[in-house]
């Protein structure tokens, strides 16, 4: 099997196929980046995301002399084309979905605590509005899409101790910030 | 590449315990996926995107050239200007676009 860089040099000489080849490789990844960040309401434009950056990568493919891997390059694309796009979407509504926080409400028993769960959701869901990018996308990546800490490590190019302290970080300052609002995470 | 979703969080602190069962309550959705039809309609946009132009487009921006650049020599020519700054105000605004779109492709190429 060749390897990506193989195949970026076939791209360059303008076979399509080896591109095609690179776009089964990396789609899953590419998607699961744009949606870290984006988050759920925004699945469909996770994926628009998704394509631009392939189409970009493949507008400036002949500018790509392989300093770094491709990878990278197209995480890189990505992650400024997601974060082009939640900027211009920022006015709308906190991310986590209604069916997120009803599936939350649903293994609580009782009303009183049913709407506690729910409010708490709902502020938890605020809060992580509130943090910065790579410590959402961070939470997003580990809590929501499973990942591990060397895919996220390798999806935002950061070693792996530093996600680990994102995330270390990330969940300090979201339970500071839900004990400020009355919350308790205990 | 979708790795099961953690079953533990490695070094947790006791006193993250709470927020690290929270945020995995509220984040239990199910993680979304591609449609299966994206391959296809990505190569199909890339396909649309660089289609070459088409004859009847091609012969248009031509004329519309040939004429713009007759129309300009005559006109300089008519105020008395020699052929040499005529064919200098003709070409430097061509070098200037193809300077400026060369910048442009290498300074996009560094920041992606």
């Amino acid at each position: 099997m060749e390897n990506d860089a193989q195949l970026v040099a076939r791209v360059q000489s303008g076979d399509q196929k080896a591109f095609e080849e690179l776009v089964s490789r990396y789609r899953e990844r590419v998607f699961r980046l744009a949606v870290s960040i984006l988050g759920r309401e925004f699945v469909p434009e996770a994926e628009d995301v998704a394509q631009e950056a392939f189409l970009k990568a493949h507008n400036a493919i002949q500018t790509f002399r392989g300093d770094a891997e491709f990878g990278s390059w197209i995480y890189r694309i990505t992650f400024n084309q997601a974060m082009n796009l939640k900027a211009r979407v920022r006015f709308r509504a906190p991310h986590e979905d209604v069916s997120a926080l009803d599936q939350a409400v649903a293994r609580d028993p009782g009303p009183e605590q049913q709407a506690e769960t729910k409010q708490r959701a709902q502020a938890l869901a605020e809060c992580m509005e509130t943090l910065p990018e790579v410590y959402q996308s961070s939470l997003r990546l580990y809590y929501w899409l499973g990942a591990g800490v060397t895919e996220i490590a390798d999806l935002l190019d950061v070693p792996e101790n530093t996600v680990k302290s994102y995330l270390h970080r990330a969940r300090q300052l979201l339970h500071g910030m839900l004990k400020e609002r009355g919350y308790s995470c205990d | 590449m979708t790795e099961p979703l953690n079953e533990s969080t490695p070094d947790l602190l006791p006193h993250e315990m709470g927020i690290d069962q929270l945020l995995r309550q509220s984040m239990s959705a199910s993680a979304p996926s591609l449609s299966p039809d994206f391959d296809r309609r990505l190569m199909r946009t890339l396909n649309r995107r660089s289609q070459p132009f088409d004859r009847y487009r091609r012969i248009l921006l031509t004329s519309y050239a040939l004429v713009s650049v007759v129309t300009c020599v005559v006109v300089m020519r008519g105020q008395g200007l020699a052929w040499g700054p005529v064919a200098g105000m003709i070409v430097a605004p061509l070098i200037l676009v193809a300077t400026a779109r060369f910048m442009r492709r290498t300074t996009k190429s560094f920041s992606a």
